[in-house]
């Protein structure tokens, strides 16, 4: 058998493993070493094994993703959540449908400090929900917004996935924060047009809440002065180029721990709590990545990225409609999966792939622009039906609510998104335009 | 969330397993928050005296991947790794307990297999006389630690796959 051929059976047989619930790292790592033994030779896989876990765990640039997830779990402890929804409310919540545009807006400001998305609608949930229902909205509109609120908090950086794809694609991780920017807040800005309209057509499931004064609205900004403190100081830092992400994320973990202590009155336990949770989750994301790593140096021998990307470079297709056809790809892909394990298996393949297609685009500004149009796909995939992360953390939470209802609250949403990456689609720009101003 | 639950067994080798877990990730924990606050030390140093503390990122970089190594034990005995269930939904129950089970096996298989290649690596890293470049710590110190855990990740790996199979009678309250 040709490389490339024994390269697609072993692709058939990890997908069918992952199907029959092998762990997803695990399904990699296995089929990335009988691939590899098979191609090389099992010596080879033998000595690669020596070390080459201890070369990807001790990485500079995967230093950050540990730091990142305690600076989100110490987020979770630092008793800013309230605070933050309480000052979206003094901005939206007199609007028709503002209590729901309230949650989002605090979830954007929740995305600012924490890197998760799970995180970000589990927090805000716990504060949001109780005033959501107090208004009485509907259950729909209720947990639809906080779940997709919660997407934001991997959109606005800081970002797990966004760095974890500028290592794939060897991209400025500073740069991808930055380019990220200005999508995070459009997508917030589009949701609240999204519960806009929904109220419009619906108007008994979201009523007004109580309008605040002028006096109100800047005290409660004052409030979350810490929250603006840590991220500007984070991702300030990082953009200007005065300490490398991997710093950044120390400073931020620092900052929020600092915070859950002082403000949010972490005791021993919380900071253990934190601790299990970061471990869990690190161990988690890097036996993935341990097992992408294995299954991209067999995918390399296979040759079936560079086989591919010519392969789509000889059919001449239109570029938008591969860009078309990999995005509902992630689409389908999510789901039935977690966003890390589509970025890290498929993005090797795509991207060699949209690497070699013309945008009009220089390499370097591709690679960004792609970045967060994938992520946003692929983020997209934690509320969509059958498996949405997202949507199954708000419904444990909202009990009363069943989980078809929640489905159907994030319809809008779902909507919501597919516009903003169609407009991104069309108008790079967007993206890249504050990258462009400060480079 | 919480540190693994002994509950799941309510068997001596789950409570020693249990404690050694939790113990391990706790390490790597405190070791994540030393570098949080020697980095932020550092960064400190260098932007307010110009006086960064020397390899910094060397010390991060090892210790996190040491930190990274004692979390995936913890991770098995908890079930936290990511699977797609979605296909398997309509299976019997007791059918999807023999896969996950099968699977803790090949993981515990595939952990066996890299500690074992890992301690010939950190022996490696020990007759070469590597070293970090700038600190000149040697690399096989971050060896030792790192193959007990994934050693421990094998042992944790099969007993969650004998627990799959035969779940304790009478779990803890």
């Amino acid at each position: 058998m040709s490389g490339v051929e024994v390269g697609l059976v072993m692709m058939v047989v990890m997908l069918a493993l992952i199907a029959l619930r092998m762990p997803i790292g695990v399904a990699m790592l296995l089929v990335g070493m009988v691939g590899y033994a098979t191609l090389n030779s099992s010596g080879a896989l033998i000595n690669l094994l020596k070390t080459s876990a201890y070369w990807r765990f001790s990485s500079y640039d995967l230093s950050v993703v540990p730091l990142f997830l305690l600076m989100g779990q110490f987020a979770t402890k630092a008793g800013m959540s309230k605070a933050l929804f309480r000052a979206a409310y003094t901005w939206l919540g007199h609007r028709r449908g503002g209590i729901a545009m309230a949650a989002v807006g605090g979830c954007a400001g929740f995305g600012a400090i924490c890197g998760s998305s799970l995180a970000t609608a589990a927090t805000m949930a716990q504060v949001a929900l109780p005033e959501l229902r107090r208004f009485n909205y509907s259950g729909a509109l209720a947990t639809g917004c906080l779940a997709a609120g919660g997407t934001l908090g991997i959109l606005i950086p800081p970002s797990v996935i966004l760095v974890i794809y500028a290592i794939l694609v060897e991209a400025n991780i500073a740069t991808m924060f930055l380019a990220a920017f200005i999508p995070g807040v459009l997508a917030a800005l589009g949701y609240v047009v999204a519960i806009a309209v929904y109220v419009r057509i619906n108007p008994a499931a979201g009523p007004a809440g109580e309008r605040t004064t002028t006096a109100q609205r800047l005290a409660s900004m004052v409030e979350i002065w810490p929250v603006l403190l840590i991220f500007v100081l984070v991702l300030g830092g990082i953009y200007g180029g005065v300490f490398a992400p991997t710093e950044g994320a120390a400073v931020g973990a620092a900052g929020t721990g600092l915070l859950a202590l002082t403000h949010g009155r972490m005791r021993l336990r919380g900071i253990f709590e934190c601790v299990y949770g970061a471990a869990e989750a690190s161990a988690m994301i890097f036996i993935i990545l341990f097992g992408a790593e294995m299954f991209n140096s067999f995918l390399a021998l296979t040759q079936i990225p560079a086989v591919t990307a010519q392969l789509i470079a000889d059919l001449e297709l239109s570029a938008i409609l591969v860009l078309a056809v990999i995005l509902v790809i992630y689409l389908l892909l999510g789901c039935v999966m977690d966003s890390l394990s589509m970025i890290l298996l498929t993005i090797p393949i795509f991207f060699p792939v949209i690497a070699t297609l013309d945008f009009g685009l220089p390499a370097e500004d591709l690679k960004i622009w792609f970045g967060i149009i994938a992520l946003i796909v692929v983020e997209v995939g934690l509320i969509t039906p059958p498996v949405g992360m997202n949507v199954f953390i708000i419904n444990s939470i909202a009990r009363d609510v069943p989980m078809l209802e929640t489905f159907k609250g994030v319809m809008p949403f779902l909507l919501s998104d597919i516009v903003r990456v169609v407009i991104l689609v069309a108008f790079p720009v967007i993206t890249l335009g504050l990258v462009r101003l400060i480079n | 969330m919480s540190p693994a639950e002994p509950t799941r067994g309510g068997d001596p080798v789950g409570r020693v397993l249990t404690w050694l877990c939790t113990g391990f990730a706790m390490a790597g924990g405190l070791i994540l928050v030393a570098l949080t606050i020697i980095t932020v030390i550092s960064v400190v140093g260098r932007k307010l005296f110009s006086a960064p503390i020397a390899g910094d990122f060397e010390l991060v970089e090892v210790g996190c991947a040491v930190a990274i190594f004692t979390f995936l034990p913890y991770c098995q005995l908890k079930g936290g790794n990511v699977i797609v269930d979605f296909f398997t939904l309509r299976v019997p129950a007791s059918a999807q307990r023999s896969l996950d089970a099968l699977w803790s096996l090949v993981y515990a298989g595939i952990a066996a297999l890299v500690a074992w290649r890992m301690l010939f690596g950190g022996i490696d890293m020990y007759r070469f006389g590597e070293q970090t470049m700038v600190l000149g710590m040697p690399r096989w110190w971050g060896f030792v630690p790192i193959v007990v855990a994934v050693a421990l990740l094998a042992i944790v790996a099969l007993y969650t796959a004998w627990r799959t199979m035969v779940p304790a009678r009478d779990p803890a309250p």
